[in-house]
C-alpha cells in the first residue's frame, strides 16, 4: 500500500504543453501512472505524449473522471489555475513550481482547507510510489519498492535519502516532497497521519531544514500519535544567518527554527535525529526495515 | 527585497501614517542643508540593511552644525556590520512619552497574516517577547474573512490601553495592513511607533521587505533587487538567476537544490570549509552551469570545486555539457568532484568524465566529498 496515490489515482497535468510539462509528463507515463489527460487554456483539442489536452479543468474532469491534478503552470497563474482546479471537484493537487507570491499560497492553502482538498507544494517534487506511480519530477532511478515512508522539505534532499536506502536494499511505501516555501499547502503533521495510518508502512523519516517551525510542531503530533519508528535529518547547520531585520518574524516562532531547537525538540517526541544523511542506511538496518 | 527606511518610511507617508520630517543625505554638505530645514536637534541614521543598527552605532542625535558635521563625517566613514554607509537619512528629533510596537507579517505555520502589538516597543521587543509575553498581543488574519477594524481595537482592548489611543492606533494598524496587502509585504513594521507629549503617534521607524515573487507585479518606482546587493558575487549570481551566497572556505559547491546545498555545505563543514553556497534551482541549461563555473572560480585561492546535481526537473546531461566546456575553454586545473543521479544519469557521467571531472555514482553525499578530501589529501602528501 501507499499514501495518497494508489491504482486508482487518474492524473491530470497542468500546463502540459509547456516545456517542462511534456517533458515531466513523459517520465510519469514512462514510470506507468494513469495520466489521463492535461490543460492549457487555448490549447484543447491537441494532444501531448499521446494525451489529449482540454481547455478547462471542468472539461478534463468530465471527460477522463481524474481525480488528481499536478501543476507545470508558470508562478502567475498558478493560484487561478489552483482554485479552478478545486471548483472541479479535484481532490489531490501537487503544485511543483517555485516563486509563487507567498500571499498567493496563503489563498491558496485556505482554500484548499475550507473545501478538504489534499495539495501539496509549492516548490515540490511531489510524490512517488516505487513500482506504481508518481505526480511531479522525482526521477525514477533512485527509488525501489519497500515499506520506509519518506516526507522532505527539500526536493533534491528526498532522492538522497532515497538513493542511500535504495542502495542498502532498504526500499520506500511513499515519498512525499512537502513543498520548501515558508508557507505550504499541507504541514508535515498532515502528512505523518496519513504514513502512520498506512499499512505498508513501517517507520518514516523526516527530511527538515532549518528555519520556520514545521518540525517543531510535527513532534508534537508524533509524541502524542505517532507508534512507528521516526527518524529525522535537518539541514543547515552551517547555513549563514540572513542580513535579518524586522523583529515580527522572531516573536511570531519564538525559539523555532534553529537546527539545535528542532533536533531537542524532536528527540523529546522518542525520534532518531540523523546528523548526516548517511547514517540513515544504519537507522535502517537497526529496525530491520526493508 | 528590503527596502531602506527612508523608501518604507515614504510610503507610509504616502499611506496616512504619520512620519517625521526628513531628508535623505548622500554628504556632509547635504546633511547640514537637510538639518537647517527640519530645525535642530536632528537624527542621523544610516541606511544599511541590517538588523540592529542602533546598537551597533548607525544612529546619532545631534543638536548643532558642528556635532552634525562630525556625526556625518564619522558615519560617512564607518561600516555598519561589514556594509558602508552611503546615504544618511536626517530626522527631525521627536518628543517621546511613550514607544510602542507593531508588526504584520505571515505565520508560517498557521499560512495567515498575523499583526502584533506590544506597549514595550524598541530594541529590546524580542527580549519582551522571550521573557515577557503577556506584554505582546497577536492577533490571525482568516484570508477568506480579511481584515476589519474591530479585530484591530479587539487587540488593542488586551493591552489595557485607553480608548483614545486604541482609536489613534488603530488606524494606523488599518493603514499598515493595507500596506502590507498592497505591497505583497513579508514584515512591515513599526518600532518604535511613539506616543508623543501631546498624546499624537508617530513612526519614527519603518520596515518593509517585499515578496521577491511579487515584484513583478507592484511595479515599484524604486532601484531594483539587484543594485541593492552590495557583495559583487552575490549580484552575480542574483543576475544569472541562482542563489549565490559567499563564504569564506576554499571549496567551490555547486547544487540543484537548497537543502541538497544545505546538506553539502554540512558535510563540507566537517573537514573543510566551502568558499560558497550555490542553488540552481528548476532552471539547469548548459549555458547556465558554464556561468555558474565562472561565478564560483572568481573567488581566490579556490583549491576544489563539488558539484551536486539531481536530474529529476533538471537535464543535468545539459548542465555537465556547461560545466565541461567551461573546463576546456579555461583550462581547469584544480580538481572537480560531480555527483549526478537521476534522468540521463549514465550520459551525465561520461560527459563529466570527458572533461577531467571525478564523478561519484553513489548516492550518499558523504561518499563524493570524502573522495574530494581523498584527492586534496593526496596533493599535499
Amino acid at each position: 500500500m501507499s499514501i495518497l496515490i494508489d491504482d486508482s489515482t487518474r492524473v491530470i497535468v497542468q500546463g502540459i504543453t509547456g516545456r517542462i510539462g511534456s517533458v515531466q509528463t513523459h517520465w510519469m507515463l514512462q514510470y506507468g501512472t494513469k495520466v489521463v489527460g492535461g490543460v492549457t487554456p487555448g490549447k484543447g483539442g491537441t494532444t501531448v505524449e499521446g494525451v489529449p489536452v482540454f481547455d478547462s479543468v471542468e472539461e478534463a474532469v468530465r471527460e477522463t473522471g481524474a481525480n488528481a491534478s499536478v501543476f507545470f503552470v508558470p508562478a502567475a497563474f498558478v493560484l487561478d489555475a489552483f482554485l479552478e482546479t478545486i471548483e472541479a471537484g479535484i481532490k489531490l493537487i501537487v503544485v511543483v513550481p517555485e516563486h509563487i507570491p507567498v500571499r498567493d499560497v496563503v489563498k491558496m492553502r485556505s482554500f484548499a482547507l475550507e473545501r478538504g482538498v489534499f495539495a501539496l507544494g509549492p516548490t515540490t517534487p511531489g510524490i512517488l510510489v516505487p513500482g506504481k506511480g508518481k505526480m511531479g519530477i522525482m526521477p525514477a532511478s533512485l527509488f525501489a519498492p519497500g515499506r520506509v515512508g519518506i516526507i522532505s522539505r527539500s526536493g533534491t534532499l528526498s532522492y538522497e535519502f532515497a538513493g542511500i536506502l535504495s542502495e542498502s536494499k532498504v526500499g520506500q511505501s511513499t515519498v512525499v516532497g512537502m513543498g520548501a516555501d515558508p508557507v505550504v499547502l499541507r504541514n508535515l503533521a498532515d502528512i505523518l497521519e496519513l504514513f502512520q495510518e498506512d499499512e505498508g508502512t513501517d517507520a518514516v523519516i523526516i527530511v527538515g531544514e532549518v528555519g520556520g517551525e514545521q518540525e517543531e510542531k510535527a513532534a508534537g503530533f508524533i509524541s502524542r500519535k505517532m507508534t512507528k519508528p521516526v527518524a529525522a535529518y535537518i539541514a543547515g547547520r552551517y547555513s549563514p544567518q540572513g542580513k535579518r531585520m524586522g523583529h515580527a518574524g522572531a516573536i511570531v516562532r519564538g525559539s523555532s527554527g534553529t537546527v539545535d531547537g528542532k533536533h531537542e525538540a524532536l528527540r523529546a517526541a522518542g525520534v532518531e535525529v540523523l546528523e548526516s544523511p548517511i547514517y540513515v542506511a544504519q537507522w535502517a538496518k537497526k529496525h530491520k526495515l526493508r | 527585497m528590503r527596502l531602506h527606511e527612508y523608501e518604507a518610511l515614504d510610503i507610509f507617508e504616502q499611506n496616512r501614517i504619520p512620519v517625521p520630517r526628513r531628508g535623505v543625505a548622500e554628504t556632509v554638505d547635504d546633511a547640514i542643508r537637510i538639518a537647517g530645514e527640519i530645525g535642530y536637534p536632528v537624527v542621523l541614521k544610516a541606511q544599511v540593511l541590517v538588523g540592529g543598527r542602533g546598537l551597533a552605532g548607525g544612529i546619532k542625535s545631534v543638536s548643532n552644525p558642528d556635532e552634525l558635521e562630525e556625526a556625518a563625517e564619522s558615519l560617512f566613514s564607518s561600516e555598519i556590520k561589514g556594509l558602508s554607509v552611503r546615504k544618511i537619512l536626517v530626522c527631525e528629533k521627536v518628543d517621546i512619552a511613550k514607544e510602542l510596537y507593531m508588526g504584520i507579517t505571515i505565520d508560517g505555520y498557521s499560512g495567515q497574516p498575523v499583526i502584533l502589538v506590544s506597549t514595550e516597543g524598541g530594541v529590546l521587543i524580542e527580549e519582551t517577547a522571550k521573557t515577557s509575553p503577556e506584554k505582546i498581543a497577536a492577533i490571525h488574519i482568516d484570508p477568506s474573512f480579511g481584515y476589519y477594524p474591530y479585530q484591530a481595537r479587539t487587540l488593542l482592548r488586551r493591552l489595557g490601553l485607553q480608548q483614545q489611543l486604541i482609536t489613534t492606533w488603530s488606524d494606523i494598524i488599518g493603514q499598515l495592513y493595507n500596506i502590507s496587502v498592497r505591497y505583497e509585504a513579508l514584515i512591515a513594521e513599526i518600532n518604535p511607533l511613539v506616543v508623543m507629549p501631546n498624546g499624537g503617534l508617530i513612526a519614527v521607524d519603518a520596515v518593509l521587505e517585499i515578496d521577491d515573487s511579487a515584484l513583478s507585479r507592484i511595479r515599484l518606482p524604486l532601484p531594483d533587487r539587484i543594485e541593492r546587493i552590495e557583495n559583487p558575487l552575490e549580484r552575480r549570481g542574483r543576475e544569472i538567476g541562482v542563489t549565490y551566497v559567499d563564504l569564506d572556505g576554499d571549496i567551490g559547491l555547486i547544487s540543484s537544490g537548497a537543502g541538497l546545498g544545505m546538506a553539502s555545505m554540512d558535510i563540507i563543514g566537517q573537514k573543510m570549509r566551502p568558499a560558497n553556497f550555490l542553488e540552481t534551482g528548476g532552471g539547469i541549461t548548459a549555458d547556465l552551469l558554464y556561468k555558474c563555473m565562472e561565478l564560483v572560480m572568481m573567488k581566490p585561492d579556490l583549491k576544489a570545486i563539488f558539484i551536486n546535481v539531481y536530474g529529476g526537473i533538471n537535464p543535468i546531461h545539459e548542465g555537465a555539457k556547461g560545466v565541461v566546456r567551461y573546463i576546456k575553454e579555461h583550462n581547469v586545473k584544480i580538481p572537480i568532484v560531480a555527483k549526478a543521479l537521476g534522468n540521463r544519469q549514465e550520459e551525465t557521467w561520461e560527459i563529466f568524465r570527458s572533461g577531467g571531472v571525478h564523478v561519484v555514482t553513489e548516492a550518499a553525499t558523504e561518499k563524493a566529498i570524502e573522495k574530494l578530501y581523498e584527492i586534496l589529501s593526496g596533493q599535499r602528501g
